[in-house]
């Protein structure tokens, strides 16, 4: 095993570049390495149904429970392995608290989710039964800033997560630094600096390789490049999309608006106030919604081109997403939409699938002609 | 070098030319903007683009004289045809303290952040605050200034003006804030708005209504715009003209089709591929300018995009110069570009 374990290490020192066709070099485990190399990319990584999470409001000197706020309302969808599930909806619609209650950070109300070949719902595990799968899922973070500790080298902040789970120490540790650096863009003699000394990018960067270091199978990336120029984006999306290909990473990739998830995502979910209201793959999704909040959310990125953006029918939204404690009857987005009909205001629409790989809570959706981009 | 003077249509508003703004540091100088030279028409609206860290906000700033200390405007000019005058008004000339500025500031030119929280004060009430706004420059009593607060609260589309005028920054949302921002600036209906990054803390359907909020309110009121923002799908959808700033420098400006279909300098071209289009990049990678913006205090020589720079050549050792092309609407700062270059 040691001997197995320094062959690998030569293999780490490959420059990311060189690796990409090759098997999968992260892994400790042997067997798993076995195991992740033989999966085909259609399986089944992860199933999440019905997932629910309230969060009580509390009043008065008792703390007594008046209501709730229906943060993620019932939400189901699937994730295969090595792709891309793209999680998009205004601020407030419950993607990170999605996120976090599938990493078990926060528990969910009710729901489960379904993970891995052993297929075991997260959901139900104890804290210490859920310990072995906390490796397997890792989040990054949107704020590069908040999530690092600026008191901590580089070299401390990669290292942490295999130095808490003893699964590197000593020499081994330190190239396995180096090498997750490397994967990530970053050089060797980094190491030593602290997160300060870098800029947005660079920082997200550092997130994406401590992310890395437990050779997880899904990452959770939450609004990763929302807070970074758009040059410094493209820098980080494609890494993302290397990774993904050179370990055979799954992601739900979440962003709040269209045009980020467009170019990661093989299928991406719209979600409203708790609920998804379309999920498709990608090239439909936006060529076609079948939804007329993902028609708006289409319309409202501006194009970086003038001519289009002039001739281009703007579909402006009204006022703000509603208070999920208090939400609209019927179908949510109602108040907002313009093709809302008196059924919409009465009765709440299912998701159902309209064609092949495309669900869609709409009443009105067979109907409907949307505009796409 | 080619003419430094644009043959312009339409009635100026703002020429600024040469402008530079430093910073002392205990490092050394940061030139945080450095010879810069566009002007802005009434009525027009001019982005302003760039990475962070390019010199767009403090270009905003030394309008109006509000660099933070201890950076100060070291050279050049920004000329203001106020309404009324005949000479021009040189604001680089003007004591950021003096009464003159703060006549200027709201009234004729006013200024709106990315974050509205940091310039509402949380312990006043919206209506107050416009209201005060409103007293700040007007002769008015505080009945009729609460009344004009109301007023501009209706113009901007606040739900429930009524109620809202009576509530505190933090129960209003994102949207709702820059709205109320927008409202205060423009309560004195300026001749021009500087708007920094108006709607990047803002989700996409928020921003297409501020910013449609913005446009609407222009054609009402007439007033210039200069837009400050990294964002080049909110440059298309307002813009006429755009000044592309790179390290402190204009690299490249002109009308906004010039700039989006033939963008001429190598880092205005760059900018352009690296944004995902929708609809246009399902699954590819991305075309990406290496690397980043360089520390104000470790330029490289010459031409600050060097490092970047897919084009560069032995002549780049040396800083082009910002000059403009032979029709006279665009203006470039780069070797590739340059007719005395030989
Ligand atoms: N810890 C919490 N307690 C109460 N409400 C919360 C909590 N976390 C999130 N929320 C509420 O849940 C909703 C969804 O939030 P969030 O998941 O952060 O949305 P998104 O990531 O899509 O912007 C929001 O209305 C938010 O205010
Ligand atoms: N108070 C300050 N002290 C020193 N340098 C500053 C200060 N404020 C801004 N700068 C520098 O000025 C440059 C331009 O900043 P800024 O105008 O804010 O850029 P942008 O708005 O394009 O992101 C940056 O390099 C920044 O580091
Ligand atoms: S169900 Fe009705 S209100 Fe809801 S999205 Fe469809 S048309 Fe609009
Ligand atoms: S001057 Fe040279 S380095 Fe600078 S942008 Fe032009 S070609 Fe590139
Ligand atoms: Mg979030
Ligand atoms: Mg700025």
């Amino acid at each position: 095993m040691l001997a197995s374990r320094r062959f690998s290490n030569i293999n780490r020192k490959l420059p990311s570049t060189l690796q990409i066709s090759q098997k999968p070099v992260f892994d400790n485990g042997e067997n798993r390495a076995e195991t992740l190399y033989l999966k085909n990319k259609n399986m089944k990584l992860l199933q999440v149904n019905d997932l629910r999470k309230y969060f009580p409001i509390q009043k008065g000197i008792f703390q007594r429970t008046v209501g709730y706020v229906k943060a993620v309302d019932g939400i189901s969808f699937d994730v295969q392995r090595g792709e891309t599930l793209g999680l998009v909806g205004e601020s407030g619609c419950g993607k990170t608290t999605a996120g976090r209650c599938l990493l078990r950070l926060i528990p969910a109300t009710s729901g489960s989710f379904i993970f891995g070949e052993e297929q075991v719902d997260l959901a139900k595990l104890t804290h210490r039964e859920m310990q072995p799968f906390r490796k397997r899922i890792q989040m990054i973070f949107q704020d590069p800033h908040a999530s690092l500790n600026p008191r901590m080298t580089v070299a401390d902040i990669v290292g942490e997560p295999m130095r808490v789970n003893r699964t590197e120490k000593g020499t081994a540790l330190q190239d396995r630094i180096v090498e997750l650096l490397e994967s990530v863009g970053l050089r060797s003699q980094d190491m030593r600096r602290y997160p300060h000394a870098f800029s947005g990018g660079q920082r997200q960067r550092i997130g994406i390789a401590r992310a890395l270091a437990l050779q997880p199978e899904l990452i959770v990336a939450d609004e990763p490049v929302s807070a970074l120029d758009v040059s410094v984006q493209a820098q980080i999306l494609n890494l993302l999309a290397e990774l993904r290909e050179q370990f055979n990473l799954s992601y739900i990739f979440i962003a709040h608006d269209l045009s980020v998830v467009e170019h990661i995502s093989d299928r991406v979910a719209v979600m409203y106030l708790g609920k998804i209201v379309e999920i498709s793959d990608a090239e439909t999704l936006y060529q076609s919604p079948q939804h007329p909040y993902t028609e708006a959310l289409i319309s409202a990125v501006p194009l970086p081109d003038p001519n289009a953006q002039r001739k281009r029918e703007h579909i402006r939204l009204e006022g703000d997403v509603p208070d999920p404690s208090q939400p609209p009857t019927g179908c949510y987005f109602h108040p907002r939409c313009r093709y809302a009909t008196d059924l919409c205001k009465q009765e709440t629409p299912k998701l159902r699938e309209v064609t092949p790989g495309v669900q869609v809570a709409c009443h009105h959706s067979d109907t409907l002609e949307l505009q796409g981009v | 070098m080619a003419s430094t003077q644009e043959t312009s249509y339409q009635e100026p508003l703002l020429e600024i030319s040469g402008l530079k703004t430093v910073f002392p540091t205990d490092d050394g100088i940061v030139n945080a903007v450095n010879d810069v030279s566009f002007s802005i028409a009434r009525g027009q609206t001019v982005g302003v683009v760039g990475e962070s860290g390019c010199g767009k906000s403090i270009t905003g700033l030394s309008l109006l004289q509000l660099v933070p200390s201890p950076g100060r405007i070291e050279a050049g000019e920004i000329l203001f045809y106020r309404n009324g005058g005949d000479e021009p008004l040189d604001i680089a000339q003007v004591q950021p303290k003096s009464e003159l500025i703060r006549q200027i500031r709201g009234n004729e030119i006013a200024i709106i952040f990315q974050e509205p929280m940091t310039s509402l004060n949380p312990v006043y009430t919206v209506g107050d605050q416009i209201a005060e706004a409103v007293a700040l420059h007007q002769q008015v009593d505080k009945k009729t200034a609460h009344e004009r607060a109301i007023e501009m609260l209706v113009r901007v589309g606040i739900p429930a003006p009524t109620q809202r005028v009576d509530e505190y920054p933090h129960q209003l949302s994102g949207g709702m804030r820059q709205r109320v921002m927008i409202a205060m600036a423009l309560c004195c209906s300026p001749t021009l708005l500087i708007a920094d990054e108006p709607t990047t803390a803002l989700d996409v359907t928020i921003q297409a209504q501020v910013l449609g909020l913005m446009q609407e309110l222009q054609a009402e009121m007439g007033m210039a715009i200069m837009l400050i923002t990294h964002d080049l799908g909110v440059i298309a959808d307002l813009a006429d003209e755009v000044v592309v700033m790179y390290a402190g420098r204009v690299v490249e400006r002109g009308r906004v089709d010039d700039i989006f279909y033939n963008p001429l300098h190598p880092y205005t071209q760059g900018l352009l591929r690296s944004i995902p289009v929708l609809g246009r990049t399902v699954q590819k990678t991305l075309p990406s300018i290496p690397g980043t913006v360089p520390h104000p205090l470790a330029l490289p020589t010459g031409c600050s995009f060097q490092p970047r720079c897919p084009e560069r050549m032995p002549e780049c050792e040396q800083m082009p110069e910002l000059e403009i092309t032979s029709d006279g609407t665009q203006a470039v700062r780069c070797w590739l570009h340059a007719d005395s270059a030989t």
